[in-house]
């Protein structure tokens, strides 16, 4: 590994900082898998997990304990056939199949939405079909702008938004983590920023209220809710008045897709995560003209789709984010 | 007289269903308002396949570059003409549908052919406004 990609400013003597995280930054990710235990929630990006030539762990790997595990894949984009990526249904059941492999079957999976590339009924078809084979209890959608193009998003409703508000926003708990599904892409700004709306900011306001300090919040949208580039869309205009209401507690994680690439960041007691495509990768940002499918050699089209991990520990009532050690610590930097 | 205006009905239906039947193109799915230059019975997937490989991928913009926000619903308002960008759209899809049709002989060509000769990636290249440096 050539010494300019290691890092070397690292304060907090977490093996992250910010330029660190955007030289490590692994396109890479087929899908997260998100363990909670006693309160502290953890990620593991499955591509490191997993041993690509047996498909199954990696050996001498061994997985944490933890109350309950769950996954998040994201931007399926299936009906896309474009030279990026022309078999999307391939990658995706590849992504289902790295999610059996694990050892404990994830109690869940969040899909952070553009789960079809036109909003057809066919493509929402094929991935329901290819999601009925993943072992997990239940999965839990928002919506893509792809989701919903045209202004149509009755039939994502119709079909992932049963029992949801306005446009499909939601919450519900799980061992005693609250999450909240948020729904950006209906109404999107100039240059493609999402919007919340002063509808799902009221109800978002509603619905913390109830909740104590101390309850962990996990958060999933489809656009970030962190400004990443805005240049390019990456970001959410009314984001900041939804954060406002998360300060309050105690641990808050952010998990977001559309960007198509891993990204990370902590800002006080909040983190940001951004989860990889299981279609293709997209260019860094300011690396392009714009934003949009990238087409890489075939052969390295599935290492792309790998990804990175993050975890928390929560100490004195604070938290910090590290490395997760699921790897030797040089095979990691290799990554 | 009864059986006259039975028999005339029934013809009528016939001729009106003959029609629409040899009507060309397939039968829209969704009716959108204020198409000019795309047909007006394009399905839903073409619609959006022009609007994402056309306009977002090749031109690197989002709806709201062409399209305004409904002032009150604060979404984008697809029928309204407000914005410039959207007229120059529209002019743009016309010269692209002459040029493949003057100087490549392509009979009837439509904006998200894949027979097409010449596209807007063809000068845009993921850019909202092409590069004209190489032209001064």
């Amino acid at each position: 590994m050539a010494n300019e990609d290691l890092i070397i400013k690292d304060k907090n003597d977490d093996g992250i900082d910010r330029a660190g995280f955007i030289k490590c930054m692994a396109w890479a990710g087929t899908g997260i898998l998100w363990m909670m235990n006693g309160g502290v929630l953890k990620s593991f990006g499955m591509s490191q997990m997993i041993d690509k030539t047996t498909g199954g762990l990696k050996k001498g790997l061994i997985i944490p304990a933890s109350d309950f595990s769950f996954v998040q894949i994201s931007d399926s984009h299936i009906g896309f056939n474009k030279p990026a990526n022309p078999d999307v249904v391939g990658t995706l059941q590849a992504a289902v199949a790295k999610i059996n492999a694990m050892p404990t079957p994830p109690s869940f999976m969040l899909h952070t939405g553009d789960l079809s590339h036109l909003a057809q009924a066919d493509e929402f078809d094929t991935l329901d079909q290819v999601l009925k084979s993943a072992k997990t209890e239940k999965v839990f959608y928002v919506p893509g702008e792809h989701d919903v193009l045209n202004g149509d998003n009755k039939q994502f409703l119709a079909r992932y938004g049963k029992g949801t508000k306005g446009d499909g926003w939601y919450s519900f708990d799980s061992q005693g983590v609250h999450f909240i599904g948020l729904v950006n892409v209906v109404n999107t700004a100039e240059g493609g920023l999402g919007v919340l709306g002063n509808d799902q900011l009221k109800w978002l306001e509603d619905d913390l209220k109830g909740l104590t300090s101390s309850t962990p919040i996990v958060v999933f949208a489809h656009i970030p809710l962190w400004a990443i580039y805005p240049q390019w869309g990456w970001g959410t205009r009314d984001s900041e008045q939804a954060l406002s209401y998360l300060k309050r507690f105690g641990s808050v994680t952010v998990l977001n897709g559309h960007i198509h690439q891993t990204m990370q960041k902590v800002e006080g007691n909040i983190t940001f995560h951004t989860a990889t495509s299981t279609a293709f990768p997209q260019p860094q940002p300011g690396s392009a003209p714009a934003p949009g499918p990238m087409k890489v050699p075939a052969e390295k089209l599935r290492g792309m789709l790998g990804l990175t991990g993050v975890h928390y520990l929560e100490h004195d009532h604070t938290l910090a984010i590290t490395d997760t050690p699921l790897m030797e610590s040089s095979e990691k930097i290799a990554q | 007289m009864t059986r006259k205006l039975i028999v005339i009905t029934a013809f009528s239906a016939t001729v009106m269903g003959a029609v629409a039947a040899i009507k060309p193109g397939n039968p829209p799915d969704t009716k959108y308002k204020n198409l000019k230059v795309l047909p007006k019975n394009i399905t839903s997937k073409k619609l959006s396949e022009i609007m994402v490989d056309e306009f977002q991928d090749d031109l690197g913009v989002s709806c709201n570059f062409c399209h305004a926000e409904n002032k009150d619903t604060h979404r984008p308002d697809y029928a309204s003409d407000e914005k410039p960008e959207k007229q120059i759209a529209r002019a743009m899809m016309r010269m692209t549908i002459g040029i493949n049709k003057k100087y490549f002989s392509l009979r009837h060509p439509m904006i998200g052919d894949s027979t097409l000769a010449i596209t807007c990636n063809t000068c845009h290249h993921g850019n909202p406004h092409p590069d004209v440096s190489a032209l001064q």
